[in-house]
């Protein structure tokens, strides 16, 4: 399915599109924490650090990351 | 709930659920399981697909949904997510998987489900479910799959 065919569908209200990218985009924004967290992590940040520019608390990025 | 699964189902399971992690999905649906079966050879004979060519099926249906809202996500950074200790529940797609593989599995009169007969019940998915959608993304004919399983081919 082409890009194209896409835009159609969603033009034509196809909700399977829409419901798709929706999900597409939280895989997205799980993708871009796990690889800003690993970066704020090297850097030194704390979990603290990282929970507050998140907006979650220290212990759910620690069940999230771990280490 | 998986007291019935035989040891090469369980894998697959626990495959779909490293699928899932990976991808950041928050739940084991129907599309990881299918990537879960085809961690084991048998089903990649069937279906006639790999497990990568799977993953990157997926990957291009979420590309194109993306690019119709407008979003091109090309070249953003996308590591895959590390294993948390987070509780990932299955969807109701993928519950509903588990009474048809039993009923597979009674059928072909075995005691335990294998990972051919989630496989077989992974092929009973209608569209819009999301292993439906991968297997329509992938061009599976599959009467075809069916027909290998049956024939052991």
């Amino acid at each position: 399915m082409e890009a194209g065919d896409l835009s159609e569908r969603l033009r034509s209200h196809d909700p399977a599109v829409g419901l798709r990218a929706v999900g597409a985009l939280h895989r997205l924004a799980e993708q871009v924490e796990a690889a800003a967290v690993a970066r704020a992590r090297e850097q030194g940040w704390s979990r603290e650090q990282i929970g507050d520019a998140l907006g979650v608390s220290r212990q759910s990025v620690h069940a999230k990351y771990g280490k | 709930m998986f007291e019935q699964f035989a040891a090469g189902a369980r894998d697959a399971v626990t495959s779909a659920l490293n699928e899932a992690t990976l991808r950041g999905d928050r739940r084991i649906g129907t599309q990881h399981l299918l990537l879960g079966v085809l961690h084991e050879p048998g089903s990649v004979r069937a279906l006639g697909i790999d497990l990568k060519t799977a993953r990157a099926a997926l990957d291009a249906l979420d590309r194109s949904a993306l690019a119709a809202i407008g979003i091109d996500i090309q070249g953003i950074e996308r590591p895959p997510i590390p294993a948390s200790r987070k509780r990932t529940p299955f969807t109701s797609g993928a519950r509903a998987v588990v009474p048809r593989a039993l009923a597979e599995t009674r059928k072909a009169g075995s005691r335990r489900i294998t990972p051919e007969h989630l496989l077989l019940a992974l092929l009973d998915c209608a569209q819009p479910d999301p292993a439906a959608e991968l297997m329509a993304q992938l061009g599976i004919d599959r009467a075809a799959v069916r027909e290998r399983i049956r024939t052991g081919a």
